[in-house]
C-alpha cells in the first residue's frame, strides 16, 4: 500500500430506537435518562409471568423507504434501510454522489428477520404449510439487511454484507467499515446494525431466566436481567480528507476497535476474553488505559455479563477504572443494533459534552464497584470512548472513538 | 413430605436420561447431572422446561440448585405438583 493510513470520521447518523426516531430524539432521550420499557405488543406473551420490553411503536416504513416496497422487506431490514437513510441525510450526502463513490454496506444481527419465522411458523402450525405466505418468506434471509440499503440507493460499486455475530455485531460492522475506509479501499461506509423484537428471542432468554420482570438494571445489586428491544443504528464513515473537502460536519473519530473470540461456552461470559478484547481494541486505537473518558458497557443487566464485564474492566484498567455506563438500562437490549446504537451514543456524547446514565440504579452491586453515572447524566468533556459489544459464543468487538482534532 | 409413584418416576428419568443422551442403566438417583454426566446449565434448564411441559407444572428457577440428580428432580417436581 502506497498510501499513509485514512483517519476514519463519523459524519452521519441513523437512529431508530425506542427512544424515539432520528439523532435529536435519541440525544434528548438519553441526556434525560428516558426509560422506555412498556409491555411488548409484538407478540401474544399470554403464559409468561412478565413480560417487558422496548418496543418501537409508530414506525413509518414509508417515510424512509421510498424506493423499495416496504411490505417486501422484514421489519429489521426496513429498520436497516430507514436508519440508512437518516445517516445518509445527516451528513449531507447527496444520494447520486454516494452512488457514483465506492462504498461499503454492513449491518450486524442477532436474529436476522425471525420476527417474519415467529409468524411463519405459527402460521404452518395453526393452518398447515399451504397457508404461508410467500412474501413474508422471501423477506427471511439475513442478507438482505445489507443488501435492501444498496437496493434502496442502487448502490452498485459497494460490498453489501450482514454480519451475524448476534450481540456485538454492530461493532464488528463498523470495525470493518473502518478497516475499509481506514485503507482507502471505499470511499464512504453505512455499517450498523438491526434488530426486531421477535417472540423465539424474548422466549429463549426467558427461559434462561435473564429477561427482567420490570426494569433493566445493569450494575445494580438488584438486577434481574434484560429486556429485549429493538431498532437499527447506521453510521456513515468517511476519511478525514473526504470530510473535509466537501465540508461535512464531523461527530467524532473512529480511533480503532479489537474483536476477539473465546472459543469457548456458548453462554457464559469469559473474563479473560472480554479482558484481551478490550487491551486489543485499546492497542488498535493507540490509546492507554487511562486516557479513556469513560466505558459504554455491553452492561446487560444480567448476574452474570454485568459482573464478569466489571471483572475484566478492573483487569485491564486497574484499580481506578473510568466511569461504565449502559444505556440499556433506558432502551433494553437490541441486539445486533446494541453496540451500533451505543456507538452513536458515544459519538453523541463526545459532540455534547455528556455521559448518558445509568438509570433504574439504587444501590450498586460491591463486586462490580463501579461509577456507572446512575439515574442522571452528567456533563463532560470527553476526549477518548470505549464501546464495549459481548456476544454469545464469546464474539467480543470493542470500538474506540475520539474527539476529532485537526492534526496540529 | 410429597410422595411420587413408581411411573412418575420413571417417567422423569426418561425426561432426564433423553435430554442427557444416557441409557437409563448409567443414571443413578444419586449420580451428578454436571459431574458425572458432562451434562451444563443449557441441559439443565432443557430439563427443567421438559418437565414442567410434561406435568403441565411451573417449576421456579430457583430451585435448580436442588435438580442436581435425579433424586432431587423427584422431590423438586414432586413439591411444584403439589404430590401428596
Amino acid at each position: 500500500m502506497t498510501q499513509a493510513a485514512n483517519r476514519v470520521v463519523i459524519t452521519g447518523l441513523g437512529v431508530v430506537s425506542s427512544m424515539g426516531l432520528g439523532v435529536d430524539e435519541f440525544r434528548a432521550g438519553l441526556r434525560a435518562g428516558r426509560d422506555t420499557a412498556r409491555p411488548i405488543t409484538a407478540f401474544s406473551t399470554v403464559g409468561f409471568d412478565h413480560a417487558n420490553g422496548c418496543e418501537i411503536t409508530g414506525f413509518e416504513p414509508a417515510a424512509w423507504i421510498t424506493e423499495l416496497v416496504p411490505a417486501e422487506l422484514g421489519r429489521a431490514s426496513q429498520f436497516a434501510v430507514a436508519a440508512a437513510r437518516m445517516a445518509i441525510d445527516d451528513a449531507a450526502l447527496s444520494v447520486p454522489r454516494l452512488r457514483d463513490a465506492r462504498s461499503l454496506v454492513t449491518i450486524g444481527t442477532t436474529d436476522g428477520e425471525s420476527r417474519d419465522l415467529d409468524g411463519l411458523v405459527e402460521v404452518e402450525v395453526g393452518q398447515g404449510p399451504a397457508a404461508m405466505d410467500p412474501v413474508a418468506a422471501r423477506r427471511v434471509p439475513a442478507g438482505r439487511l445489507a443488501a435492501a440499503i444498496a437496493r434502496e440507493f442502487a448502490l452498485t460499486d459497494t460490498e453489501a454484507v450482514t454480519i451475524p455475530t448476534a450481540c456485538s455485531a454492530g461493532n464488528y460492522a463498523i470495525g470493518y467499515g473502518y478497516d475499509a475506509v481506514r485503507s482507502g479501499e471505499v470511499d464512504f461506509a453505512l455499517v450498523g446494525g438491526a434488530d426486531a423484537l421477535c417472540r423465539k428471542t424474548f422466549t429463549g432468554f426467558y427461559r434462561l431466566g435473564t429477561i427482567a420482570p420490570q426494569r433493566c438494571q445493569p450494575f445494580d445489586v438488584d438486577r434481574k436481567g434484560i429486556l429485549t428491544g429493538e431498532g437499527a443504528g447506521v453510521l456513515l464513515l468517511e476519511s478525514e480528507q473526504s470530510a473535509k473537502a466537501r465540508g461535512a460536519r464531523i461527530y467524532a473519530e473512529v480511533l480503532g476497535y479489537g474483536l476477539s473470540c473465546d472459543a469457548d461456552h456458548p453462554v457464559a461470559p469469559n473474563q479473560a476474553g472480554v479482558a484481551r478484547c478490550m487491551r486489543l481494541a485499546l492497542e488498535n486505537a493507540g490509546v492507554k488505559p487511562d486516557e479513556v473518558d469513560f466505558i459504554s458497557a455491553h452492561g446487560t443487566g444480567t448476574k452474570a455479563n454485568d459482573v464478569t464485564e466489571a471483572g475484566a474492566i478492573r483487569q485491564v484498567f486497574g484499580d481506578t477504572p473510568p466511569r461504565t455506563v449502559s444505556i440499556k438500562s433506558m432502551i433494553g437490549h437490541s441486539m445486533g443494533a446494541a453496540s451500533a446504537l451505543a456507538s452513536i451514543g458515544c459519538a453523541l456524547a463526545i459532540t455534547d459534552g455528556f455521559i448518558p446514565p445509568t438509570i433504574n440504579h439504587n444501590q450498586t452491586d460491591p463486586e462490580i464497584n463501579l461509577d456507572c453515572v446512575p439515574n442522571h447524566a452528567v456533563e463532560a468533556e470527553l476526549n477518548v470512548v470505549q464501546n464495549n459489544g459481548l456476544a454469545f459464543g464469546g464474539n467480543n468487538a470493542v470500538t474506540v472513538y475520539g474527539r476529532y482534532r485537526e492534526a496540529s | 413430605m410429597p410422595t411420587i409413584t413408581e411411573e412418575r418416576t420413571v417417567q422423569i428419568k426418561d425426561i432426564v436420561c433423553d435430554i442427557l443422551e444416557l441409557e437409563p442403566e448409567e443414571v443413578t438417583p444419586t449420580s451428578l447431572f454436571k459431574e458425572d454426566h458432562d451434562a451444563d446449565s443449557l441441559r439443565a434448564i432443557e430439563i427443567l422446561a421438559s418437565l414442567e411441559k410434561a406435568f403441565n407444572i411451573t417449576i421456579d428457577q430457583s430451585e435448580l440448585p436442588r435438580m442436581v440428580n435425579l433424586e432431587g428432580v423427584y422431590t423438586v417436581v414432586a413439591e411444584s405438583a403439589n404430590w401428596n
